[in-house]
C-alpha cells in the first residue's frame, strides 16, 4: 500500500486523498460532454477524432516486446491527434496546486504527458483520453469555478489578488459570473475563442468549504503553515535532500558516516516568519 | 580498478537468461569486448555521401546550400566511379594489408562506409574523420585527374567550411561521433550521438535500444573520469540494471504494469522490491504514520530506481504509444519515489533536474527539437550521468511516428548501415557473449 506524501495536516490528508487512486474524489458538478469539448475547442461537438495513423491493430508494429507487453490507451489503440487541457490554479486556496495535479493524474490514468509551467498544469494525451481527464477533473472537486481556471492560453492569475467576488484575474475574460444567480459562465472556449453556446460551471465553492478541500501550503490569510502546523512534511523534504547530497557526495559510504547527521528533519528549527506571514 | 564482488544474472529484452552470476566487472567498457567493439566501431566509423559530393561540385553548392560559389561547377561521375575510388580510399587507410580497414559501397555508389583502422588513432579520435576526407580528397583528384587549379573545388565540397569552421559544417564525411570542438566537455565523445541514430540501428525495439544506448552513456562516463575508484561500482550497477536487464527486474516491472498500470504503478513496484530484496528499511515512523525509509546501499538504490524509472516510461509511453512524454515521466518517476520513501531519486536528484530543461527543449517551448533528436551531449541532458538518455531511447522506440523526428526521417542511412553489424543490432546479446569471455 502506497503512503504517496507524508504530513498530518488537513493539507497532507487532502493531497494523499487526491494522489491516491482508491479514493474516488468528489464530483460537484455535471458538465455535459459536448460542453466540455466546446470548452476544449480542439474539435466541434459531434465531430469524428481526427488521426495521425492507423489503428494500431492495423499497423505492423516493430517487433519490440515492450509493445507487445504494454496496452495501449483507447485513444493510442485508435490513431487519435494528441491534445491537451490545461489548468490555471490560484495560489488564493485552489483545491489542486500545479505540483500535485501531475501526481495525481499519474496515480489515475495511463499514457498521459503532464507538465507544470508557470502558473498552470498542462496534459497532454490521445484526444479522447485527453476530454475523459478533462470532463472528469472540471466536473470533480479538484476545480473551483472561482480559483480554478480551464485556460488554453493567456494562464496568468494564479499569484494575482482575487476581485470583490473572489474571482481569480483572467486577462482573456472567458468567464463571466452571474450576478443574479451566482454561477460562473465561460462565454469563450478554452483559448479564448468564440463558442456557438456558453457553458454554466456553477457556483464558486465557499471560503471556508476551499481552505478545507485545499492542498496548498500557505502561511497567509489562515492557511495551513508548513514548516510550523506540519514539520513531517519539511522533515521529509529535509531528508530526502541530505540523502540527494550524500549520494553527490559519496554514494559508498554510509549516511552514519557523514558529520552532523542527525536522522530525519531538522529538530528544533527556528523560524523566523510569523505566523500569518509578512504582508 | 577498485574491488566490486556484486554478480548480476543477463537476461535479453523478453526476460530469457542470457548468463548468469557475471562479475560487474565483466561488463565494465574497459574490459568487455563486445562493449569495446561497440565504442570502437563508433569512433572509427565514417558514411560518405558520394552523390552529394557530386552534385555540390556540379553545382558550386560546395560547402552546402548557402555556401555558393557562382560560376564554379566540375561534372565529374563520382557515382559511376564509386568502386574505384572506395578502392583507393581503401588503400590508402590502410596500415597494414588485410586489417580491419573497410571501405564498402553502398545504394549503388551513392554511398560509402568507411571504418579506419584503430591503428590511425594514436591521440585523438578525429583521425578517422580527418583521414576519410583526405583520402576522399586524393581520389577523386587522382581518379578524374582534377588539375591544380580545380583542385581546392574538391577539397572545399569534400571537407566543408573547414578551416574556417573547425566543425567541418557542410561536410560530405558524417561519423557518428563530432569532432572535438562539438562536445560539450571533455571525455563527451559517446553522449553525442541522437537517440533515433540509435533507436533505428536496433529496429525501434525499446529494451535493447536501451541497453545500446546505456553502453554508448556509460562508456562515456568512464572516458569523463566520473567513473573512477570507489564510483565505479555505481556507474556497472547502473549499466547492469538498467541497461542491461540484470536479474530481469526491468523485464519484470515492464511486465507487471503493461495492461492496466500507470506510471505511478511502476514506482510502487520498484519500492516494493527494493523492500523485498532487503535494499530498504524503515528507518523512522514518524507521527502521521508515514515511513522513512533508509538503505545502507545507496549505489544499489540507485541502480534499482533507475531501472525503475526506465520501466515507467515504457510503461506511460508505451500506453500512449508516443516518445513525447518521456521528460515527464522522469520527472514524476523521480518525485513520485522521493516523496514515497525519503530516498533521493535516479542520480541523486540530478535525473529529475535535467528532466525540466528537457520538457521545454522537447515541447517546442524553447526551439523546435524533439526527444528523438535528443542526446547526452547538450546542455539540457548532461547532467545526468547514463541513466536518463537511454530513456528517450526507449521512448523513441515505443513511438508510433507520432513527431516531427522520427527515427525512419533522421537515421534511416545510419540505421542501415549499424543495424548490420552483430554488436550494434544485438547489444544485450553481444555484451552477455563478451561477458562469457573474460568470467
Amino acid at each position: 500500500m502506497p503512503q504517496f506524501t507524508p504530513g498530518n495536516s488537513l493539507v497532507a490528508k487532502n493531497r494523499r486523498k487526491f494522489l491516491d487512486p482508491k479514493q474516488k474524489l468528489q464530483k460537484l458538478r455535471d458538465i455535459a460532454e459536448e460542453d466540455v469539448v466546446r470548452l476544449l475547442g480542439h474539435r466541434a461537438p459531434g465531430e469524428a477524432y481526427k488521426s495521425i495513423h492507423p489503428p494500431i491493430e492495423e499497423m505492423e508494429e516493430p517487433e519490440c516486446s515492450v509493445r507487445e507487453m504494454v496496452k495501449p490507451t483507447p485513444g493510442a489503440a485508435a490513431g487519435d491527434r494528441i491534445r491537451y487541457v490545461q489548468y490555471t490554479d490560484s495560489m488564493q486556496f485552489a483545491p489542486a496546486t500545479p505540483r500535485i495535479r501531475p501526481m495525481m493524474w499519474y496515480n489515475r490514468y495511463r499514457g498521459i504527458d503532464p507538465g507544470v509551467l508557470s502558473g498552470r498544469t498542462i496534459v497532454e494525451a490521445r484526444e479522447r483520453d485527453m476530454e475523459k481527464i478533462a470532463k472528469e477533473y472540471t466536473d470533480n472537486e479538484t476545480f473551483d469555478t472561482a480559483r480554478t481556471g480551464l485556460r488554453g492560453r493567456t494562464v496568468h492569475g494564479h499569484s494575482v489578488r482575487l476581485d470583490e467576488r473572489g474571482m481569480m484575474f483572467d486577462a482573456l475574460r472567458r468567464w463571466a459570473f452571474d450576478e443574479r444567480t451566482g454561477d460562473v459562465r465561460y462565454v469563450k472556449d478554452m483559448v479564448g475563442g468564440a463558442m456557438d453556446k456558453e457553458v454554466t460551471l456553477g457556483k464558486p465553492l465557499p471560503e471556508e468549504d476551499l481552505k478545507k478541500r485545499t492542498t496548498m501550503f500557505r502561511n497567509a490569510q489562515g492557511g495551513v503553515w508548513l514548516e510550523g502546523d506540519d514539520p513531517e512534511v519539511a522533515d521529509v523534504i529535509s531528508e530526502i535532500h541530505w540523502n540527494r547530497t550524500w549520494g553527490g557526495f559519496q554514494p559508498f559510504i554510509k549516511r552514519d558516516a557523514i558529520k552532523g547527521n542527525k536522522g530525519v528533519g531538522v529538530k528544533g528549527m527556528k523560524l523566523y516568519t510569523p505566523r500569518g506571514g509578512v504582508e | 580498478m577498485a574491488k566490486i564482488v556484486d554478480k548480476v544474472d543477463l537476461y535479453d529484452d523478453r526476460g530469457s537468461k542470457l548468463v548468469g552470476n557475471v562479475p560487474l566487472t565483466a561488463i565494465s567498457p574497459l574490459r568487455n569486448p563486445a562493449i569495446r567493439k561497440i565504442c570502437s566501431l563508433t569512433a572509427r566509423s565514417a558514411a560518405v555521401d558520394l552523390a552529394g559530393l557530386e552534385s555540390r561540385l556540379k553545382t558550386g553548392a560546395i560547402a552546402g546550400k548557402q555556401m555558393v560559389i557562382r560560376g564554379k561547377s566540375l561534372s565529374l561521375d563520382i557515382v559511376g566511379k564509386a568502386k574505384d575510388i572506395a578502392n583507393q580510399v581503401k588503400e590508402m587507410l590502410e596500415v597494414e594489408a588485410g586489417d580491419e580497414t573497410k571501405v564498402d559501397v553502398m545504394s549503388g555508389g551513392k554511398r560509402l562506409l568507411v571504418q579506419v583502422p584503430a591503428a590511425r588513432i594514436l591521440a585523438d579520435y578525429s583521425a578517422a574523420k580527418t583521414n576519410t576526407c583526405a583520402a576522399l580528397t586524393h581520389a577523386v583528384i587522382d581518379t578524374f585527374k582534377v588539375d591544380m587549379w580545380h583542385a581546392p573545388d574538391v577539397k572545399g565540397a569534400v571537407w566543408g567550411m573547414y578551416p574556417q569552421d573547425p566543425a567541418m559544417t557542410g561536410s560530405v564525411v558524417a561519423t557518428l561521433v563530432d569532432v572535438p570542438i562539438s562536445n560539450e566537455g571533455p571525455g563527451y565523445t559517446l553522449r553525442n550521438i541522437p537517440v533515433n541514430h540509435i533507436a533505428a540501428t536496433v529496429r525501434k525495439r525499446a529494451i535493447p535500444g536501451a541497453a545500446l544506448s546505456m553502453i554508448l552513456e556509460e562508456a562515456a562516463c568512464y572516458e569523463m573520469g566520473d567513473a573512477v575508484g570507489p564510483f565505479e561500482r555505481g556507474h556497472l550497477l547502473d549499466l547492469a540494471y538498467e541497461g542491461l536487464n540484470a536479474n530481469n527486474i526491468l523485464y519484470t516491472m515492464v511486465k507487471e504494469n503493461g495492461q492496466d498500470g500507470t506510471l505511478a504503478d511502476v514506482v510502487y513496484s520498484c519500492v516494493e522490491k527494493a523492500k523485498k530484496d532487503g535494499l530498504i528499511k524503515p528507518k523512522q515512523k514518524l507521527g502521521s504514520g508515514y515511513t522513512v525509509y533508509g538503505t545502507d546501499d545507496l549505489q544499489m538504490w540507485n541502480a534499482y530506481a533507475a531501472t525503475g524509472m526506465l520501466a515507467a516510461v515504457m510503461v506511460n509511453c508505451a500506453a500512449l504509444r508516443a516518445g513525447q512524454a518521456v521528460p515527464s515521466s522522469i520527472m514524476y518517476f523521480n518525485e513520485l519515489i522521493e516523496h514515497e520513501t525519503g530516498l533521493p531519486g535516479v542520480d541523486y536528484g540530478k535525473c529529475q533536474g535535467a528532466s525540466v530543461s528537457s520538457s521545454f527543449f522537447s515541447h517546442s517551448i524553447y526551439g523546435g527539437g524533439g526527444p528523438g533528436v535528443f542526446h547526452g551531449n547538450h546542455i539540457v541532458t548532461r547532467h545526468a550521468k547514463g541513466q536518463f538518455i537511454p530513456c528517450f531511447c526507449a521512448a523513441m522506440c515505443i513511438d508510433a511516428d507520432t513527431l516531427y523526428f522520427t527515427p525512419a526521417r533522421t537515421s534511416a542511412l545510419i540505421g542501415e548501415v549499424l543495424g548490420a553489424i552483430p554488436e550494434f543490432a544485438e547489444p544485450m546479446k553481444a555484451v552477455a557473449e563478451g561477458a562469457k569471455q573474460i568470467m
